[in-house]
């Protein structure tokens, strides 16, 4: 039996749901990069525009992160306090709850029914649906974690990211008449999310598995994590202002912006070194490599992704030239992917096998498709570059039209439907690999 | 690192930058109001900012940078194509594209006013001179208008003639660039034009402008006044 609480379970769920909602984000993501490369005919546009697929391709993406988050909690919680959840039953509702919620949603979109807001389109009163999801979780989870009374930092810092991450979401309910307002609370929900409650989540989450896969001391861990933390909430709130440039705010915000985000790939950073000591001088005889192959490449492209392209155009005297642009999109997907999905990702091949009741498993399948992933993101994101550096010279710096640019940029979006399709092979390898894991071969391989 | 040492790095950390950017956005919130305008945002104004959140116009197009990629930027659209350019592309968006589609969004006549409202009080938010290639627009129908201090340069700009037509290197690509036209046609012949496209040249592409004999007139004085 491995595993420790029964209750642990409703994980399961969670992970599926995650997992073909991802499959269905890449699809739909194809789809985008198709809108850009062809000529759509006019009659489809109009029944189904692009502005459409884009907030479906944005929320599932959203949907399936957290889900994949809240899953994981559920996994971990009930190992780091030593009891059982507190009401799986109100685990089940809120899963139900909180699918429901986004299958209206998009099928809602697809009908014009949305907010209008980018990324946050959930329109009332579903918004308030997920606020009420959001709550159940962190009742159930609060609840396990007060009544076992032992609190740990993990504990605190993924309780805290998550009390974070909902309470930010409310900044999204009331409608702001003033659209520099709007945009200026709307960098409360988006920017800290990514940049500061999700990296709380994402480092409790990191240090657990990595305390567990290598059994280094927790102390050492946690102190490493205070100091993480630190950094991570102050270079990410005050660095909100890398948004609030041009849209409208005073002059300082070009200051404090550039300042404070330009420190924000140092936690990263330490990530990075982190992980990589405690790998290196790791005390536990885990079977299989596969978990440390996500670990480490999870880390870097975190680096990569949100450190080092975000600090590319973090300064306002190059985001004046890149704001907006195709840069903005390379980011956002690697990023995205380096930070969250490889987490998840992570998360799914720690839990799992645990799950499935496998002492060790087949790793073939899952290594290929991380580096299959992998590989194909960076390749997106360079071609995203491409194109978004093309945008940026035509459009910004020579002052031609915008449509002028489009055309340069054209060659790259064809490119870029051709990742797309190479994601959805890697995407779907991981999907089946993680839903029939198999037993390792006598033999095949020891770490 | 000591154990203390790290957590002093966590909630020091933490706290300066929480008071400051609490502070800041106190400040921001005051100083915003001039930023934006914001004795100026009418009832119109808001209720064209809910027309542009009900047609997702935002998942296509950034306002303020903000947004989706896959049409331009909206933040200066009412400088670059002003109230009846803009209506022109939402009422047949099929004329104005070309190898990427805008969908045809039924706004009625009223929700088109007042979204136009919204962009044009968005036009006027000071972004410390974002987006740059629109920046150069704010001297050309400025500049047309010190000109001759010309109704018909206002007329050029409202009437979406920038759409497609350059006046000192800005504007659109479509149609020929205006800011020498009075040495090359006569008053009347300008007049033919925007009478009608076609009856100086068969050929022609552009369509006839939606405007009265007299405005007719006065952008016929302006343009033949370029020289
Ligand atoms: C895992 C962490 C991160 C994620 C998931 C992420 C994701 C994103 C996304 C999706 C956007 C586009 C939002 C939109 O306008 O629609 C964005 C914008 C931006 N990000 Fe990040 N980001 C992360 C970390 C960072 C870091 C650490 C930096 C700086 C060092 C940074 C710098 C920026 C900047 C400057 C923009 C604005 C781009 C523009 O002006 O258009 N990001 N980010
Ligand atoms: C088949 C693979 C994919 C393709 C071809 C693709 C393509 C696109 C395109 C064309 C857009 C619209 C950009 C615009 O607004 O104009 C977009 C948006 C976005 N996609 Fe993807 N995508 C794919 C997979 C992913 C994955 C795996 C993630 C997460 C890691 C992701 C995250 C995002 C985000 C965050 C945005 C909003 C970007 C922003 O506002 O800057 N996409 N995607
Ligand atoms: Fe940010």
């Amino acid at each position: 039996m491995l595993l420790a609480y029964s209750s642990q379970r409703v994980a399961y769920p969670y992970f599926l749901v995650a997992l073909l909602l991802f499959l269905l984000q890449v699809v739909v993501g194809t789809w985008l990069a198709l809108s850009y490369a062809v000529t759509m005919p006019q009659w489809l546009v109009d029944i189904l525009p692009f502005s459409t697929t884009r907030a479906i391709h944005t929320n599932l993406l959203v949907l399936w992160l957290l889900l994949g988050f809240m899953g994981t909690t559920y996994f971990m919680i009930p190992e780091e306090t030593e009891r059982e959840i507190f009401s799986p039953l109100l685990a089940y509702l809120q899963l139900t709850l909180l699918v429901g919620t986004g299958v209206t949603a998009i099928v809602g979109f697809l009908l014009g029914w949305t907010k209008g807001k980018p990324l946050l389109e959930i329109p009332f009163p579903l918004d308030y649906l997920v606020v009420a999801g959001a709550l159940i979780f962190l009742f159930n989870v609060g609840m396990t974690v007060i009544q076992a009374k032992q609190w740990t930092l993990i504990q605190g810092s993924l309780f805290g990211g998550l009390v974070f991450l909902a309470v930010m979401y409310l900044f999204n309910l009331p409608f702001y008449a003033n659209l520099s307002i709007d945009w200026y609370y709307w960098w409360w929900v988006i920017h800290l999310w990514v940049e500061g409650a999700w990296e709380l989540v994402a480092a409790a989450l990191t240090a657990w598995i990595l305390i567990k896969i290598t059994n280094v001391p927790r102390e050492l861990v946690e102190k490493w994590l205070y100091v993480e933390l630190g950094l991570f909430l102050f270079t990410g709130i005050a660095g909100t202002g890398h948004h609030y440039y041009w849209l409208g705010a005073p002059k300082y915000w070009l200051w404090v912006g550039g300042f404070f985000s330009a420190l924000e790939p140092l936690p990263i950073l330490l990530m990075v070194l982190d992980a990589w000591h405690y790998i290196r001088n790791r005390r536990a005889g885990l079977n299989g490599r596969l978990i440390f192959t996500l670990a480490v490449g999870m880390s870097i492209l975190h680096f990569v992704g949100a450190g080092f392209w975000g600090f590319a155009h973090t300064l306002p005297q190059i985001n004046y030239y890149t704001h907006g642009s195709q840069v903005t999109v390379a980011h956002g997907h690697l990023a995205f992917f380096g930070a969250y999905v490889l987490l998840n990702i992570m998360s799914f091949y720690y839990a799992m096998p645990r799950l499935e009741g496998l002492a060790e498993f087949d790793e073939r399948r899952g290594t290929l498709a991380f580096w299959w992933m992998s590989i194909t993101m960076m390749l997106m994101t360079l071609a995203f570059s491409v194109a978004g550096v093309l945008q940026t010279y035509v459009e910004r710096v020579m002052g031609l039209g915008y449509m002028t640019a489009q055309a340069q940029m054209r060659f790259w979006f064809a490119i870029l439907v051709v990742l797309g399709l190479s994601l959805l092979g890697g995407v779907i390898l991981t999907v089946v690999d993680l839903l029939t894991l198999r037993p390792a071969l006598a033999g095949a391989k020891k770490a | 690192m000591t154990n203390k040492l790290a957590k002093l790095i966590f909630y020091l950390g933490t706290l300066i930058s929480l008071v400051l950017f609490l502070a800041l956005t106190f400040d921001t919130h005051r100083q915003i109001q001039t930023l934006t305008h914001a004795d100026q945002l009418s009832e119109q104004v808001v209720a064209g900012k809910r027309v542009w959140h009900k047609y997702n116009c935002n998942d296509c197009h950034t306002i303020l940078g903000f947004g989706s990629y896959y049409g331009p930027d909206m933040t200066k659209v009412y400088w670059r194509r002003g109230s009846e350019g803009i209506k022109a592309v939402i009422r047949s968006p099929e004329k104005f594209t070309t190898w990427r589609k805008m969908p045809r969004l039924p706004l009625t006549d009223k929700e088109l006013e007042d979204l136009v409202a919204f962009l044009q009080w968005t036009s006027e938010i000071d972004t410390q001179g974002w987006p740059p290639q629109d920046q150069k627009l704010r001297g050309a129908p400025g500049r047309a208008v010190t000109l001759g201090v010309s109704p018909g340069a206002v007329l050029f700009q409202e009437k979406g003639c920038f759409a497609c037509h350059r006046l000192y290197g800005t504007g659109g690509q479509q149609g020929p660039e205006l800011t020498h036209v009075g040495s090359r046609l006569s008053y009347e012949t300008i007049e033919k034009v925007l009478t009608d496209p076609r009856s100086t040249n068969p050929q022609a592409t552009m369509p006839p402008p939606m405007v009265s004999h007299e405005e007719r007139d006065r952008l016929a004085a302006f343009l033949a006044g370029m020289k």
